[in-house]
């Protein structure tokens, strides 16, 4: 039998400095052969007459190194209050489970790889899953046009395009400023000043502005159309609708996906004029161009073919960045702080979207010879 | 008597025009387990946040073990805070934490112990606030309501406290469930001492656990005492209150 004896104030502050020095009691009791190794089974009394203070941590710091030294088979306690009795035997009941609990978990690093790549491929099929019901919401609209939801859309074609044009303009003049200096720099050297306008308006209208466009887009209307949609499933709006018997891709996502995919080809329009009137202000300052020799070789240099094919790109990236970021937003989980990171992965993957596209645009364009 | 833990004196909290306390007194002596009551609107959570320092009153002072709330400087009111345990009604978990990190945390900004004994604290604190050892990796996201307040109240006891609040802690339990709260405050404050103030509109609580009864309205304390002291206040309020507790015990049996 192994009686232990406690003292004074055994509470949850005291331990801090009174932890290391049981360590050292143990270490001791062992040493000096008290204690013999390998948790020998006993029975335990605990006598708490001198005990003036026990709270549950104080009691399962004592049952701990109780337990780290012998495997109590009964525990008895004697001469303490009724209420310190009650506290030792309220921990000594939940000892095990403890243990166990801590035990339980921790995932080791392969585990961890395993569940974010099998995340990212159960992420992957159901923006698939999403894509069909899209699909499918469209092809009913298509069949009945009245289904469609005009008002949404029109706020939509607001929302994502008109508020859009000044930081798109903004952005694709600048682009082209810096683009057309840079190719100015160099086509200098060799007094090949005309060709700039050769350079800036194929590389503005066929890959800069869509990409460009497409970028802020997926920063501005992806963002915001994951917000949007989590919020409205964080207050169960979208339940709501869908116990009304409404779709939700019919009535929320598929006004977004539409607007967007109106939207995107005309800003990219809008960042094509941009981009040509900021190389168009470098023309003249910095390479002795006059305006209309500029538009003059523009009208020769620049094929349809080129701007068409930046414009016909943008709706494939708005469908991609539309229904990225509804699908997000519909995914949100029942927390606050899932719409912050949906809303982050958004942008991430509708970028990453944009650019593959434009890749396979790219390869396809060249073997077709356009 | 006890030394009182909790000391409102002459409160008054306006929103505007509209008056919610006017010269509140409420004294509460350590190891009380109190209730408090009150018609919506009229100022219980308000009284409670201005009891722990995180709503001013409009006037009046809150002395809480003895430090007031509201003039002490911010070392004291930061040690006073840490001797108090708050439950609040949404549950307040940290979203980015798990269960556990929730209530480790809060043991490692204040105490350093050794990671075996802190784990096993964490775990006695779940244990002990009645939720299963596996719920103690998932994120609050991932807990029912029930859940939720459960590791609400184990990260409110994490310290010991020596004051305990709870802000509705039954509400949107299932019966069973809010009994088995009820449990563990009776545990709580019996044996461990811990003084307990509860703001409930669940009448099996009251009348389950509550040793002390504080009824709020028209902006004072019309009521204080226990069940038989209350009931027998005739305050239109009260008295419609517990009579719609007769008619359902009358149907039940």
């Amino acid at each position: 039998m192994l009686r232990v004896t406690l003292e004074g104030a055994w509470l949850l502050a005291a331990l801090p400095v009174a932890e290391p020095g049981l360590a050292q009691l143990i270490s001791q009791a062992m040493a000096r052969g008290m204690i013999v190794q390998g948790r020998p089974s006993l029975r335990v009394q605990i006598d708490g007459q001198a005990l003036q203070a026990l709270d549950t941590a104080g009691a399962l710091a004592v049952l701990r190194l109780i337990g780290q030294s012998v495997q109590i088979v009964e525990l008895t306690l004697v001469g303490m209050q009724d209420h310190h009795a009650r506290v030792l035997t309220l921990v000594q009941q939940r000892l095990p489970q403890l243990e166990e609990a801590i035990h339980a978990h921790a995932l080791g690093w392969r585990a961890r790889l395993g569940a974010s790549a099998l995340g990212l491929w159960h992420m992957l099929k159901g923006h698939l899953a999403f894509f069909g019901r899209v699909a499918e919401a469209a092809w009913r609209t298509a069949r009945e046009p009245r289904t469609l939801r005009t008002r949404e859309l029109v706020t939509q074609l607001g929302s994502t395009g008109v508020t859009a044009i000044p930081v798109v303009a903004l952005v694709t003049f600048l682009i082209g400023v810096v683009f057309a200096y840079l190719l100015g720099l160099q086509a200098e050297q060799y007094g090949a000043n005309i060709f700039v306008v050769d350079g800036v308006a194929l590389g503005m209208t066929r890959e800069f502005s869509p990409l460009i466009v497409a970028t802020i887009m997926a920063g501005r209307s992806g963002a915001a159309f994951t917000a949007q949609l989590g919020t409205m499933r964080l207050t169960e709006e979208t339940d709501a609708i869908r116990t009304l018997g409404l779709s939700v891709e019919q009535v929320l996502v598929l006004p977004r996906v539409l607007g967007l995919m109106l939207t995107l080809p005309l800003l990219v329009f809008i960042g094509d004029l941009a981009g040509l009137s900021g190389a168009l202000v470098i023309a003249t300052t910095m390479l002795d161009l006059t305006p209309m020799g500029f538009i003059e070789r523009l009208h020769s240099a620049l094929d349809p073919r080129h701007y068409l094919i930046g414009l016909g790109k943008a709706p494939f990236f708005a469908l991609f960045i539309a229904v990225i970021g509804c699908r997000m937003g519909i995914d949100v989980a029942r927390d606050t702080r899932s719409i912050g990171i949906h809303t982050t992965s958004t942008v991430v993957q509708a970028i990453v979207a944009v650019i593959i596209l434009d890749a396979i645009f790219a390869i396809v364009c060249q073997k077709l010879g356009w | 008597m006890t030394e009182v833990v909790i000391d409102v004196r002459g409160l008054t909290t306006r929103f505007g025009q509209q008056v919610v306390h006017d010269q509140l007194d409420l004294q509460i002596h350590r190891g009380e387990l109190v209730a408090l009551i009150g018609g919506s609107g009229t100022g219980k959570s308000v009284l409670v946040r201005e009891i722990i320092g995180l709503h001013r009153p409009t006037a009046g002072d809150v002395q809480v073990l003895g430090t007031s709330m509201w003039g002490a400087p911010d070392a004291e009111l930061a040690r006073v805070r840490r001797r108090i345990g708050m439950m609040f009604q949404e549950g307040a978990l940290f979203s980015s934490l798990t269960v556990a990190q929730n209530i480790a945390t809060v043991l490692d900004e204040n105490l350093q112990l050794s990671p075996g004994l802190r784990d096993a604290l964490v775990q006695l604190r779940l244990s002990l606030a009645g939720l299963p050892a596996e719920a103690a990796h998932k994120m609050p996201s991932a807990l029912s309501g029930g859940m939720k307040k459960r590791a609400a109240l184990a990260r409110a006891i994490a310290l010991e406290p020596e004051i305990l609040f709870l802000d509705e802690p039954t509400s949107g339990l299932d019966p069973i469930t809010a009994r088995a709260f009820d449990a563990l405050l009776t545990f709580l404050n019996r044996d461990l001492g811990i003084t307990v103030l509860l703001v409930t509109h669940d009448l099996d609580t009251l009348l389950g656990i509550a040793r002390r009864v504080v009824v709020l309205g028209q902006g004072q304390v019309i009521a204080d005492g226990d069940i038989a002291q209350i009931t027998a206040v005739a305050h239109p309020w009260i008295q419609s209150y517990f009579s719609a507790r007769k008619l359902i015990s009358s149907h039940g049996t």
